[in-house]
């Protein structure tokens, strides 16, 4: 019987990260470095930072890591490396480079384990064209694994989330869900195929969704991870100073996670981005209970948010859905900023 | 009465033993749910809040109980702001966009030991004002008045658990020396002092 590493955790994947009201808090008391090299840094609460090498390339850098969500250690190292590297792809960079980052208990759990989180990372940074090339390891329960990422970009090119424009339509890549599916998994309340299903959505890349938006010429966009849809929404919306409306019954959910929501089973990690968003965000009159905590669910590698312009949505739809993202849809759109930078209904 | 008893299991287990435990309920039945740890409590008390039941909670050292009461039909009017402001602290909504803006010491110009009282006095008034502004920002010599001996400190502290956010200027801090000496309040660049004032409806400069 090969070890679980669901034993370890109590909550796992993205769903671990910091009250983001909290952080915030944190992250407003340090100084901010000041270099004009510097072109995004974490006063836009974007998802990875980029310095400028030269008027043709800047640098991308992100880190990502957390516990344990599945119980297979592979699949743990595949799912956390594609989070990892998706940062840079929500940037419209190409990622080039990695370090592992794992924390593991070699007293408590078989060292088969420790070697299959790494080789799942080490496929996936593969899939990516990403060489992992060292990293660190420490003695820590419960195992904790990620990669530190750089990629590249033009600097012209770079996507943020202050890029929204008034007008954009806004596009999502994956289905909502992962983390009411994996809350259910552990109640054993879902089905065997529910839970492949969303495995295989955090497993899958948004390779396809940086390139295409750079095609597209998207300048805003932002992955959707421990904050939940509404929470970076809300970031992107901010940062571009608008407001943005989201139709949540045009939202592609997880087979599954909608009936899940209804019994109750809500994680506390969509009651605490509640907290977060609800100062800033208009719950419209009739909006369903269930859609309203989905939209706030804190998603592992979830898809990317992209604001386009509308008369090139149609095409970059079409093209998502051919290339790996059936079940790509639009969610919403970029309007002036109202009384609230996010409304949902 | 029925009783759902989530004691031991964690979150999101109690929610939904408490959902189903309101499923099976008869319409008009009295459910009582018995909690032992904070978040599930914090979680199932917003839930049924947002699902607009009626409820009460009574704590027994690590246990709380939470009783809910329904109507036919299980469709009760509450008193929604009740909860708002006792379990989930919000901005009124008028408040939103007001920003107080202090950026000196004193209210006003002319006399320095007049400035001072006004503004110690706009101070004492501002916490009485409802709703509450949606933030204050200090810069330049305004950052003083968050000092740790500031006469005014207590009603900042006093602005900021009404929900107001308090915000001081980092370049300012630095320029004057006394980062270690500020007790509440986060530490704001530019960029977020700009934005807050940009998209303030209002802003008042005492």
């Amino acid at each position: 019987m090969p070890f679980d590493l669901l034993t370890t955790v109590e909550t796992g994947g993205c769903s671990s990260k910091i009250p983001p009201r909290q952080l915030e808090e944190l992250l407003a008391r340090l100084p901010l470095p000041v270099d004009p090299k510097i072109l995004v840094d974490i006063s836009t609460h974007d998802d990875a930072g980029v310095y400028k090498i030269s008027d043709q390339m800047a640098l991308v850098l992100t880190t990502d890591f957390f516990p344990p969500l599945v119980s297979d250690g592979y699949e743990f190292g595949l799912i956390a490396a594609t989070n990892s590297i998706s940062d840079i792809y929500a940037m419209g960079g190409t990622p080039l480079l990695a370090l592992n980052i794992m924390m593991f208990p070699s007293s408590a759990i078989p060292l088969e384990v420790y070697s299959e989180i790494l080789r799942g990372g080490y496929d996936k940074a593969h899939e990516a064209g990403v060489s992992i090339i060292g990293g660190h390891s420490i003695d820590d329960y419960p195992p904790k694994y990620g990669l530190a990422v750089i990629g590249m970009v033009h600097p012209d090119r770079i996507i943020t989330n202050a890029g929204a424009r008034e007008g954009d339509v806004l596009i999502l890549t994956k289905p909502l869900g992962t983390g009411i599916i994996l809350a259910g998994h552990r109640l054993k309340m879902t089905t065997p195929e529910q839970l492949e299903a969303v495995k295989l959505l955090m497993m899958r890349l948004n390779n396809e969704g940086a390139r295409l938006m750079q095609k597209y010429n998207v300048r805003g966009a932002t992955d959707v991870t421990g904050f939940g849809l509404a929470g970076h929404a809300l970031k992107m919306a901010r940062g571009s100073g608008v407001t943005m409306t989201l139709n949540m019954s045009a939202v592609p959910l997880a087979d599954g996670a909608y009936s899940l929501a209804e019994q109750g089973c809500i994680p506390g990690a969509a009651f605490r981005n509640l907290d977060y968003t609800e100062r800033e965000t208009r719950f419209a009159e009739g909006l369903d209970y269930s859609l309203k905590m989905i939209a706030h669910d804190a998603q592992t590698s979830g898809g990317l948010i992209m604001a386009v312009a509308p008369e090139k949505a149609g095409e970059l739809l079409d093209e998502l859905h051919s290339s790996g993202h059936p079940e790509a849809a639009v969610i919403g759109v970029v309007e002036a900023k109202g009384d609230a930078a996010l409304v949902l209904r | 009465m029925k009783t759902v008893d989530t004691r031991g299991l964690v979150c999101p287990a109690p929610l939904i033993k408490t959902r189903q435990g309101l499923t099976e309920a008869s319409p008009d039945e009295t459910v009582q749910i018995l909690i032992d740890n904070p978040t599930s409590l914090s979680n199932v008390k917003r839930y049924l809040a947002d699902n607009k039941l009626e409820f009460a909670v009574r704590e027994e050292g690590d246990l709380a109980i939470v009783t809910v009461t329904r109507g036919a039909g299980g469709e009760i009017s509450i008193n929604e702001t009740e909860y708002c402001t006792t379990d989930i602290p919000q901005a009124p909504s008028g408040s939103r966009n007001t920003v107080v803006a202090i950026t000196s010491e004193r209210m006003g110009s002319g006399d320095d030991e007049l400035g001072t009282k006004l503004m110690v006095s706009f101070f004492r008034t501002l916490v009485l004002v409802e709703p509450a502004p949606a933030s204050v920002v200090f810069y330049n010599a305004g950052v003083k008045l968050a000092l740790d001996d500031s006469p005014v400190l207590e009603h900042i502290k006093e602005l900021k658990e009404r929900g107001t956010g308090i915000y001081l200027c980092s370049t300012c801090i630095n320029h004057f020396g006394i980062k270690d000496r500020l007790p509440v309040g986060s530490f704001s660049d530019m960029y977020q002092i700009l934005n807050l004032l940009k998209d303030a409806d209002h802003i008042i400069r005492p």
